[in-house]
Parts: structure tokens; sequence; C-alpha cells
């Protein structure tokens, strides 16, 4: 059986492709996803399970892969902040990303305290390395979750390489602590031109800055300052700019206003989490990030779930859009549509949920489902 | 007299120039550079490995170009991400080209047809030529460089035509001072000819070529040609390793169609830069084939070589779409891509030289289509699969 569920997609790649190929003949300017798999090469991408309920999602991930046939090789790293021992060096890990330029990432849970006195938790500095700016979390509402708010499509864009998380905090005097929070014109110019620019690719309206300038007129003026100036370099996107509190306000009450949303660091951690939770929670929703040159997809949430390690009732949702996203972004279009599908039939049908989502059925039983409903989209 | 005081100056003068974009601060940069234009470095717009380019297709046959050049990339996989921006040749306001402008400004670089200017009423500018004027774009390079078994005039040529791109005869300076009496200034400056010198004999140390030839006319313009061509030997003394010769545009001509080997690296003013790249594109198979690289400081724009916008064979599928590919390939090697662009260009090669899948314009029967096809072919059967 499993042979036949393995084969059968991969004959169907070659099938429909050769029909693609033919069809460039007519082509005229339609834009239609005619799609360009080769099935006899293969993809190298980093994984990287984390914490907490992390490594039984990336399990249903590969599940899902293996079943559909997709070319992708994973050079797996343990990484942990919470188990030193056992995880791999950051240099490692860092490495195989730059070289792979792409990988799948669980969540790294972070203590609240450091045994070491370093203020730098792990994840920072896997982004302060590879320099992974830009993180970006699509909200959007899927079918067949029932949520307070329906009609939801909005992507918040995040800094996560300065701000509120410099790690930069000390005790002047006893009983008087300082934390630095840190705004330079140059990143802030990088996350309103990436913003702006993802704005343009994905055909959205809007982009509203999110900001606290009014108490922090110099460090979040600066932002505001720089996102207002790369709005005039993009005439047809709407600019507007909200004060944190208002926009977490006008999130829960109204969220179908908001489109692109670029926000500092831990603005964006927040109302990341926020509007997770208006579709879903932690389960469903996907996120990336990106520097210049690789892009880590990872949960948009950030919550390792550790209660649930091991009992076989987490969604494993969230990490298989990611997977979804990580194909489509290394060109292979195709299967991105099937994987994607399959997880939005299955949400769609609700006769396979998981806890969170109201219903009684486990990690495996999701993904199992997942996979009964892979099929080769219509070219 | 004062030219010469000029000349005496230019050194000076380039220096100050190559140095002013780095080491000067935003308000030396304003005050000692008067002839720089002033633009504030952007961030670069490559995300995850994935660049955005904007897309001009331009007028004519321009927009089928595009498509094949989209279509070829999807199956390359090159990580590239079009933003299209089209521009209505009858529209009398400028808002599309302006936006234009702007998107090529944010995104860095480009990839366009010609843009058609329908309008010859003397106060409309051609687009083609403000775009280059408003991005600065004063380096055109034409690298010339024959097909093995494309039916041509000449074979085996490799020439680099390298063209001042923004100022002399382009100046669009032109008045009637008396009835029936017009008068068309040709402007050369110092700077504009020094930038390009410097990136000629730049461009001949970093890719290994041996001669350059200054060609002129200053014979007869004795200031304005003969400032450019001071300006290069000037700089040629500079590259002792580079072997520098000049030579008169008329006489070049003549070479050219009838010796065309004996050239490596030419720079030129604007308009000889037009005629001579027409010429060789001619030797070498029409202006199907060759791609342009246009540069300036900041931006870099890519098109056909020749700047026909072939409004006749538009919608007919015979269009060559050669020279636009090729520009794809020169605009994947500028942001780095070079698996890419090697992908395509040897695919674009085994087409053309192997296969022979020609177009019309090349002696073939091919359809457009046809060569677009074989190329995808080539590049799935290649046994790399870059993303």
């Amino acid at each position: 059986m499993s042979l036949i569920t393995r084969t059968v997609p991969r004959l169907f790649v070659q099938a429909t492709q050769t029909a693609t190929i033919r069809n460039v003949h007519n082509s005229t300017s339609n834009n239609s996803p005619r799609l360009a798999e080769r099935p006899d090469t293969r993809v190298t991408a980093t994984l990287i399970p984390g914490d907490g309920v992390g490594p039984e999602l990336v399990y249903s991930v590969q599940e899902v892969f293996k079943a559909a046939g997709i070319p992708v090789d994973w050079e797996s790293y343990f990484f942990s902040e919470v188990n030193p021992t056992l995880s791999a060096p950051l240099d490692d890990v860092a490495t195989s990303i730059s070289k792979n330029r792409v990988a799948l990432k669980g969540i790294l849970a972070t203590p609240d305290y450091s045994h070491t006195g370093e203020l730098q938790t792990l994840n920072m500095k896997l982004r302060n390395k590879l320099d992974l700016y830009a993180n970006v979390v699509h909200v959007k509402s899927l079918p067949g979750i029932k949520c307070r708010h329906s009609n939801i499509d909005c992507v918040i864009i995040r800094e996560q390489t300065e701000g509120e998380y410099s790690a930069l905090e000390h005790e002047s005097v006893r009983g008087v602590v300082e934390c630095l929070k840190i705004v330079t014109a140059k990143k802030s110019q990088r996350i309103a031109k990436f913003a702006f620019d993802y704005a343009i690719k994905n055909n959205r309206k809007k982009v509203t800055a999110v900001h606290k300038a009014n108490i922090m007129k110099l460090g979040d003026g600066l932002f505001l300052r720089s996102c207002e100036e790369m709005a005039k370099l993009y005439p047809k996107i709407e600019f507007e700019k909200m004060i944190v509190d208002n926009c977490t306000m006008q999130m829960v009450s109204n969220p179908q206003q908001f489109d692109v949303m670029v926000t500092p660091n831990l603005y964006g951690n927040i109302v990341d989490n926020l509007a997770s939770g208006l579709v879903g929670g932690a389960g469903v929703v996907s996120g990336s990030s990106y520097s210049a040159e690789c892009v880590v997809f990872e949960p948009g949430a950030r919550h390792t779930f550790s209660e649930a390690v091991g009992k076989n009732v987490a969604n494993p949702t969230a990490m298989l859009l990611c997977a979804s996203k990580l194909l489509r972004h290394v060109n292979l279009p195709m299967y991105s549509e099937m994987v994607r599908n399959a997880v939005e039939k299955v949400l769609q049908d609700g006769k396979v949920r998981t806890k969170d989502i109201g219903g009684q059925s486990s990690t495996q039983e999701f993904t199992y489902a997942v996979i009964a409903n892979l099929k080769m989209p219509k070219v | 007299m004062a030219l010469r005081a000029v000349q005496i100056n230019s050194l000076k003068w380039g220096s100050v120039l190559a140095r002013a974009q780095h080491t000067m601060s935003a308000f030396e940069l304003q005050h000692k550079t008067p002839l720089i234009k002033k633009q504030a470095p952007i961030p670069v717009a490559m995300y995850g490995g994935r660049n955005a380019v904007t897309m001009l297709p331009g007028g004519g046959i321009g927009p089928e170009l595009m498509e094949y050049v989209r279509e070829v990339f999807k199956y390359a996989g090159a990580p590239v991400d079009f933003e299209v921006i089209d521009i209505d040749p009858m529209e009398e306001s400028s808002g599309a080209f302006e936006y234009a402008i702007t998107s090529i400004k944010r995104n860095g670089v480009a990839i366009k047809g010609n843009i058609e200017t329908k309008s010859e009423t003397a106060g409309s500018t051609s687009r083609n030529v403000a775009l280059r004027n408003e991005l600065d774009l004063f380096i055109n390079i034409l690298h010339c460089k024959s097909f093995p078994n494309v039916p041509a005039r000449q074979k085996d040529i490799d020439v680099v035509i390298i063209r001042q791109n923004t100022e002399g005869e382009y100046a669009m300076l032109e008045h009637e001072s008396v009835d029936g009496v017009v008068e068309s200034m040709k402007v050369v400056t110092e700077t504009n000819s020094d930038r390009v010198a410097r990136y000629a004999f730049e461009f001949a140390k970093n890719t290994g070529r041996k001669k350059i030839t200054t060609i002129h006319k200053a014979n007869i313009m004795k200031l304005s040609d003969g400032l450019f061509l001071e300006t290069s030997k000037k700089i040629a003394k500079l590259y002792p390793e580079v072997e520098h010769n000049d030579m008169i545009i008329d006489n070049c001509c003549m070479q050219l169609v009838s010796k065309p080997h004996q050239f490596d690296v030419m720079i030129m003013t604007n308009l000889y830069g037009s005629i001579v790249s027409n010429v060789v594109c001619g030797l070498i198979g029409g202006a199907g084939i060759l791609s342009g690289r246009n540069y300036g400081d900041h931006y870099a724009v890519f098109e056909p070589g020749t700047r026909n916008t072939g409004t006749a064979i538009a919608g007919k599928n015979v269009a060559n779409p050669l020279a636009m590919l090729n520009a794809s390939v020169d605009m994947l090697n500028h942001l780095g891509h070079k698996r890419h662009a090697d992908l395509i260009q040897r695919a674009i090669y085994k087409t053309v030289s192997e296969d022979q899948i020609l177009t019309p314009d090349l002696g073939g029967s091919a359809k457009s289509t046809d060569v677009v096809q074989r190329v995808i072919d080539h590049i799935l059967q290649a046994d790399m699969r870059p993303w």
C-alpha cells in the first residue's frame, strides 16, 4: 500500500509535467501556476525539531513527505537551550542553514533564568548569526476551525534582531536594572522595505506600522520615521500607523481591517501570538524568518507545548503548513499545493480534529488523515 | 586655455569622484560633488535568496518576450520575483512611467523591453532616455559575441562596446535660434567621460581583456570629442597593462565590417555607441540576439542590445526570444545567481548552436515558442536543479 501511495503521485508528477511542457506552445499572458517539478533531483534542507512537541510534529511532516514522495532530504540537528548537553553546536547548525539556504524549525524553549549568566538566548544567537532579521507570520482563518472571528487575513512582519531583544541589561545600582532597547535607522529601513516589498509581491494593499512613538519618542520615533520615509517609495500601497495598545484592541475587536503590519521586535512578538490566538492557536499558524540569503520556516506562535510531550495530542497543522511554504520556496510548487490542500481538506471535513480545535483525535490520526487526502493538484 | 586647466585637474577630479560615494558624509557629498546625482542608498531587495526585480515589458514584442523569460525562469527555478509595470505608450501623462522609475529605485535592478514614446511633439522626451537620465545609468555595455553555427556576416566576433549613455548628442537641447536654423547641442562633460573611461579600464582589467579603443570624431569636434579622447588617454596612463588606441568613428565603421577581429573593448560617446552597436549586431545576426546592460552607481537595467521595439512582428510568434533571454542571463549574473545564469545560458547555446532552432530573422523557420520550448527542454534535461 505504502509503495503505491509513494509511486503513484510520482507518476502523476511526470505525466502532468509532460502535459505542462506541451502547454507552452499556446502560452499567452496567463499567470496560471504551471509547475516545474523535477522528480529525479532532490533538495536538502536543515531540520531543527526544537523542544516540546517539536519532534512529534516534525515526525508528522516527515511521514507526509515520505508518503507524497517529496524529493527533500533533511539534515537534522537536535538544537536546544534547555538540554545543552545534547544540543548541536550553534556553529554547525548555522553553517548547515547557510549552506542549504532553507530550514524547518520547531520552537526552542527559553528558560526564564539564565544558568550561565548569559543574556542572549539560543534563538537570538541563531538569528543574529544568520541575520534572520524579518519574521513573517501570515495569520489566516482556516476552513473548518471555529473562532470568534472569521475571514482574518493579515501578515505580521517583525524585526527580530534588535529592539528590546538586544540582550543588553545591567544592574547599575542594586535594585535598579536597565534594559537597553536598541533601534537603528539601518535596520528599521530594512524591515520597512521588507514589509513594503512583501506587500508588492503578494498584491497587498496596506501596510500598518505598529509603534509606541508617543512614549518612546526617540526609539520608536526612529522606527516610525523610517517606515514613513520608505512609504514614499511605494505610492500604490496605503500606509498607516497605529499605536501598539490601540492595535491590540483593534486586533481582537476588528481584525479584518489589517493587511500587512510591520512592527519592532517585542510588539511583533506580542501581536504574533495574539493574532495566532484569533485563528485557532499556536497549533495552526505558520511563520518564517528571512535573512538576505536564507529562510527558516517555523510555527508562527512561539509555544513549545511542553505539557503535551509524548501524549500524541499536538496539532501538526502549523508545521505542515510551514513545510508547504518551504516547498514553495524551493521551487516545488506542486508538492507545496498538494500538502496544503490535504491539510485544508482534513480541517474542512472536520472528522479528524486534534484537541486544541475541539476534537479528540491524536497527532498520528491527523497525520494519517492528511496522507489519505494527498492528491496531485489539477494543472 | 580653460580647457587645459580642466584637463590638468581631471585626475584629481576622478579620484574625488571615485571616493565620493564611499567616504564622504552626506553633507560633503552634497557640497563637494555638484555633478553627482544625489541618491541615498536603499536596502537591497533580496529576501531569503530571492530578488525583487522590476520588469518593464514596454511595447511591440516586449510583452511576449517577457512572458518567455518568465516561463524559462519558472523551469530553471531562478529565484527572482518580478514586479511588472506596464507603461501605456499612448498615455500622455507620465504617471506609470514615474512609478516605474520609483520601482527601479527600490529594487535596484530592472529588465526592460523598449518603451515606445508615441508623441512626436517637441516637448516630450523619449522615455527610454528619460529613464537612463533619471537613474543616472551612465554606462551601456554590449558584449557582442558570435554564436557558432548561426548564419552571420562575420564569424568569431568578440567585442565589448562601452557607451556613454546619458549625455553627448542625447542631451535633448535643441532650439531654433533664427527661423530655419536649428541648433542641437552635444554635451560632453569631463566627469562623465572620466567615469566611462575608468569603468572601461577597470572592466578590461577584471575580465582580462587586452585592448581598449576610444572611438571619436575629434578631428572635427575638437573640443567635445577632444575632451572625451583626452580623458580616456589620461586614464589609460593609469592602466599600463591595458593597451589603448583611438580611432575615428567613420574609419571604425569601415574596419568593423571588414576586419572586426582587431577590436577588443571599445569606448565611445552616446550617438556613436548607438550606431556602432547596431553595426556589430548586424554583423553577428541582427537585432534579436544580443543583450545590453546599463549601469549607474546604484542601479542596473538589462535590455535587448539594439533598442528596437519590433512593433511590426508583435503577436506573430516570430520574434527572436534570444535577446531578452540573454538579457535575463545578464541579470541573473548581476544578481549573483551564477548557477541559474549558467543553466539558462547553456540551454540557449545548445538550442541555437547545436540544435540550430532559429527564428526567421536568423534564417531559420522556427516559431518563437519553438525556441523557448527547446530552451526549456534543455533546462529540464540538465543534470542539476538549482532553486
